[in-house]
């Protein structure tokens, strides 16, 4: 048990300089030099030189590759070359706005697709399960942000009942979780799709195990075996769920954008536009840290849920 | 029955559509009309127009031809791109197995989107570079499950009797084993297309995919976007072709799984 949760550690630390070292190449196989291009038309040979050594870009590959490891390590992303300080200050103001959109995105399709998966899946091929199973399929093909588009026409333009863009003048706060609400679920009706799918799937098979079939023989209540066959069917959903959440961070960019709010999406989104390198680069580190953080974290909890998993 | 041949059916429609859209409805989508912008709906402009007077209707049909083109190319370039190495790595095994999976793995490590997003990035937009970055981001599935079921059936007894014939190693992949799981792949592959028509419109929606002028399904809601709730249809009817599109994929890749497992 021990050797494994160390074996992941290693594998979790691999997967990151890995990362890194692709971040690292792809911000050096961007078209055109950035230091050329940040210093303008009449900028000098020495202009551009400071420039470049700003942006780490001075001295051999190797050489740089070091320096921006070691930065890295250090949690120094650099500098924004648009709002002129620190990456993590910039990322620091824009998270929470996204945070809070992601975590109600979340828990949205967390009780959407879980409830229907379980109740379709207990009583497969009842008119419930069918309609759920239609509904699963209708909301994977549904355009993220067209759907957007409908929601603000039907719930903010023709009933008036949210606001159609945008944060309240106080920024973040109770109030927003209102401008909030028609974003969440714009993110969340397709995700929920996926769980409810997996969840039924996972019922359906539990449905099949002897232990059910010994629960119902022995004249167990419906609702008790129910019960039963959820504990058994939600951790297999786990993996699922931890790679939505985690993919969240940067699946809000979409929408994001629809609802004009100012979060992590919107800065990469315009840190790609104004070749703000340093900021596209710290996005995607956050993002890929989160992104393979909670994976692993679903990991040691599905070990937590299924004893039979520790074994190996 | 149903969901595949409903699927097929529903597939074709649109797709007809989009092709015969010269025919059918031969209204330029890149023509301009400046006394006729933001017309409602009418007998000549069925979904109205937009603030160049451009005919939506058209645009969204010439729109749906340039985004199917990306998604299927994109979808037949993951495929061979992951599943060929994933057979390969599956075949000669060893070192070369080794570093295709780690390279494969690390890209599952960056949530799909950033991955299609930075990809972009670097290449720049347009149609050739959008099918590149959905190829490389779609491709580690593939990778992985033909890798799979390569490994599953050369060890299978009718390979082993390939070899003991003299069989040479590409052909028991290709010739015997590959077979047996092209199936497979290809459902998946109808669901993989399903979701790069979705992220393809997500890309030139936020203008890094498809430029303009040209139509795309993306870039049509993108533009729409700005005169919403003056136009609604101008949103509301282009995004009924791209969903409907994308309905039929997963219609036939559901319809065509279920079979299959009915089938083991």
């Amino acid at each position: 048990m021990t050797r494994y949760l160390l074996g992941q550690a290693l594998s979790f630390l691999v997967t990151l300089w890995v990362v890194l070292t692709l971040v690292f190449l792809g911000m050096r196989a961007l078209p055109g030099d950035a230091a050329t291009i940040l210093g303008g038309m009449d900028a000098s040979a020495e202009q551009i030189a400071v420039i470049r050594e700003r942006l780490g870009l001075a001295g051999s590959l190797g050489v740089q590759y070091v320096g921006f490891i070691g930065d890295v390590a250090r949690g120094d992303l650099g500098d924004s070359l648009r709002e002129r300080r620190p990456v993590t200050a910039v990322l620091l103001d824009r998270l929470p706005v996204t945070l809070a959109l992601a975590a109600l995105a979340f828990v949205i399709s967390l009780a959407i697709g879980v409830g229907l998966g379980l109740l379709a899946g207990l009583k497969p091929g009842g008119l419930f399960d069918r309609v759920t199973t239609l509904f699963a399929t209708a909301a994977l093909a549904l355009p993220e942000f067209w759907f957007g588009f409908l929601l603000i026409l039907l719930f903010a333009v023709n009933l008036g009942w949210f606001p159609v863009l945008g944060l309240p003048p106080t920024g973040l706060s109770w109030q927003a979780s209102w401008h909030l609400l028609l974003p969440a679920v714009t993110l969340a009706i397709p995700r929920s799709a996926q769980v409810a799918r997996l969840t039924r799937a996972q019922v359906l098979e539990q449905r099949r195990a002897d232990y059910v079939r010994t629960a119902r023989s022995k004249g167990l209540a419906g609702h008790a075996v129910a019960r039963h066959i959820a504990a058994n069917a939600l951790p297999g959903v786990l993996p699922l769920l931890a790679l939505e959440l985690g993919g969240l961070l940067t699946g809000t960019i979409v929408v994001e954008q629809v609802f004009g709010l100012p979060g992590l999406g919107a800065t990469i989104l315009g840190a790609i536009s104004a070749r703000d390198y340093p900021v596209v680069q710290g996005v995607t580190l956050l993002a890929v840290v989160v992104y393979v953080g909670v994976n692993w974290v679903a990991d040691l909890l599905q070990l937590v849920a299924d004893p039979r998993l520790r074994t190996a | 029955m149903g969901r595949a041949v409903f699927g097929a059916a529903l597939f074709a429609v649109v797709l007809l559509a989009t092709l015969l859209a010269p025919v059918l409805r031969p209204v330029d989508p890149l023509e301009p009309n400046y006394r006729a912008t933001y017309a409602g709906i009418s007998a000549e402009h069925p979904l109205g127009t937009d603030r160049l007077g451009r005919d939506v209707l058209s645009r969204a049909l010439a729109g749906g031809r340039v985004s199917l083109s990306i998604a299927l190319s994109a979808t037949a370039l993951t495929i061979l791109l992951g599943g060929s190495l994933g057979a390969l790595a599956a075949a000669v095994g060893g070192a070369v197995d080794t570093v295709l999976s780690r390279a494969f793995d690390s890209l599952l490590a960056f949530p799909g989107f950033l991955l299609v997003l930075l990809v972009v990035a670097i290449l720049g937009g347009g149609a050739a570079q959008t099918v590149l970055a959905l190829g490389v981001a779609g491709s580690p599935v593939y990778f992985r499950l033909a890798r799979a079921y390569a490994r599953s059936e050369l060890r299978s007894e009718y390979v082993t009797a390939a070899l003991a014939l003299g069989a040479s190693r590409p052909r028991q992949v290709l010739r015997h084993a590959l077979p047996n799981f092209a199936g497979s792949i290809l459902v998946q592959g109808a669901s993989t297309a399903a979701t790069f028509l979705l992220v393809e419109a997500s890309l030139s929606y936020l203008g890094l995919g498809v430029p303009l002028p040209t139509p795309s399904w993306g870039n049509v809601l993108q533009e729409s976007r700005a005169f919403l709730t003056r136009q609604p249809w101008a949103a509301v009817g282009p995004g009924l072709f791209l969903a409907a599109a994308s309905l039929s994929f997963q219609f036939v890749a559901d319809g065509m799984r279920d079979r299959l497992d009915r089938r083991s």
